[in-house]
């Protein structure tokens, strides 16, 4: 039988080996923690003191007859096929699969790792959202500012969702009057696609949400309680809510094959990493112009399974990244490599399916909703909806049929 | 040094967010080729070198690609 390893217990991770022939395939999974957690809940933990259990241990969510090993993958040697383990154990393989997520970096910025470990953030881990949940609980009024440290960042909506979803905290606690929330961001407008952002910088306007666009975050003066742009702007803060840099793998690889940044330089359809064709990097951690979401892990992990068993499939770089606006209101960033960011409009049914994702997560890992995941996907075609709904910005002239 | 930041197919986050990474991981001096279908990174890019002080060298369109060169002045 031919070997599979997959590097990172992850969503891609595990869909990819749930996603596989047992029957034709030794599929070894290993990570390095125990657990494996729903990471979009952090933003509930931070922002609503969710005390939800949100984490499950990953052997019991892979299929039975595949292997799960606690270890940390150090080195890895693509052209003999080996990766090397703690305590000198080697893993040969016949296709590997890297799938190890980012990993938060706060010391890149001068400053900001004693934010990150005092005030805490909602990207990390469970035990700083919770950490952010506290500064959040016992802020009394003033200045916050609010926003992301790099470009680079795991799911593009979810600083909008932070900022919206702490103003509607702050309005119930009757704090709204005595703050001043600063949304700060190095893109030129609120959000980075355009389409979206004509949804939500209303929407923080109409919130009171102050924006700074063009605010590279350069380093965090905690003596003086100020943030310095690499553009030259200063904001002052009481309570500075930032979310750190993200990097990708530290895993050592004999071939050059990641970026400056340690993100896996893979190909857009395939997700082969360059130069070779038994090696692929799937989710947060390779290099791919969409974003780094749970639902392009999910959707790039079924198209590598096929892969490996020889059916023909390409990712066409679909997003579906489930956006709450708070209020009970939510909306979702659709688009693919082929079609624009969908102008797609807020409602409360989609906040409930946000909500319900939480519930089914565990079942999609092992591949049991994906019938009703390939509806969707149809359902929610972005050419189809950018039809319906981006009548200022219609799809480009290429990507409409011919 | 001339960096090519491939960008061709991003929608969301998009291709200034690209730009954004390259600009920090960048030096005075240094060429970023950023290569975009994005319609919207035009306008991004013009005002992304006003706001920080860049240059745009060259901004041309091919037919599968928008490419941009800017000079780093301001770091």
């Amino acid at each position: 039988m031919e070997k599979v390893l997959i590097v990172g217990g992850g969503a891609g991770g595990l869909i990819l080996a749930n996603s596989l022939d047992l029957d034709q395939y030794d599929v070894t999974v290993v990570d390095k923690e125990a657990e494996h957690y729903y990471q979009p809940w952090y933003l509930y933990v931070a922002f609503k003191g969710s005390k939800r259990k949100i984490s499950r241990p990953i052997s019991k969510l892979l299929k039975p007859g595949i292997r799960f090993v606690r270890d940390t993958i150090k080195e890895i040697d693509l052209d003999n096929k080996k990766a090397y383990g703690s305590y000198e154990v080697i893993y040969p393989y016949d296709h590997i699969i890297v799938a190890t997520g980012t990993s938060p970096d706060p010391n890149v910025i001068p400053g900001l790792s004693q934010i990150y470990n005092q005030v805490g953030d909602f990207h990390s881990n469970l035990q700083n959202s919770r950490k952010l949940w506290n500064s959040v609980k016992n802020f009394k009024g003033g200045n916050i500012v609010f926003g992301m440290a790099s470009p680079v960042c795991k799911c593009p909506p979810s600083p909008i969702e932070g900022v919206l979803l702490l103003e509607e905290y702050l309005n119930k606690k009757g704090l709204r009057s005595k703050t001043k929330i600063t949304y700060f961001t190095p893109y030129p407008r609120a959000y980075p696609a355009e389409p979206m952002n004509r949804i939500v910088e209303p929407m923080l306007k109409e919130r009171g949400i102050e924006v700074m666009p063009f605010f590279d975050l350069d380093m965090v003066d905690t003596e003086n309680r100020k943030i310095k742009s690499i553009e030259g702007d200063e904001l002052n803060y009481d309570l500075p809510i930032i979310i750190p840099p993200c990097k990708g793998t530290k895993i050592k690889f004999r071939q050059d094959v990641k970026d400056e940044d340690g993100f896996i330089k893979a190909d857009k359809y395939t997700m082969r990493i360059k130069g070779y064709d038994d090696a692929y990097a799937v989710g947060d951690v390779n290099n791919l112009p969409t974003s780094k979401t749970g639902v392009t892990a999910h959707l790039e992990a079924k198209v590598v399974a096929n892969l490996i068993q020889g059916i023909y499939d390409k990712f066409t770089g679909r997003i579906n990244c489930p956006f709450d606006m708070g209020y009970g209101k939510a909306t979702f960033v659709i688009a693919d490599y082929e079609n624009p960011v969908v102008e797609y409009p807020p409602s409360r049914t989609k906040h409930f399916m946000k909500m319900s994702m939480a519930r089914i997560y565990w079942l999609t890992l092992k591949g049991y909703m994906d019938p009703v995941f390939d509806f969707y996907f149809e359902f929610t075609n972005p050419r189809k909806l950018n039809e319906k709904y981006n009548k200022t910005n219609p799809p480009k002239a290429s990507s409409q049929p011919q | 040094m001339e960096k090519l930041v491939d960008s061709r197919g991003s929608a969301c986050p998009g291709p200034i967010t690209d730009l954004s990474k390259a600009y920090r991981n960048s030096q005075v001096g240094d060429i970023i080729v950023l290569w975009a279908t994005d319609q919207g990174v035009k306008a991004d890019a013009q005002a992304w070198a006003k706001r920080t002080g860049n240059e745009i060298l060259e901004m041309k369109e091919e037919p599968d690609k928008i490419v941009i060169k800017i000079r780093i002045n301001k770091r």
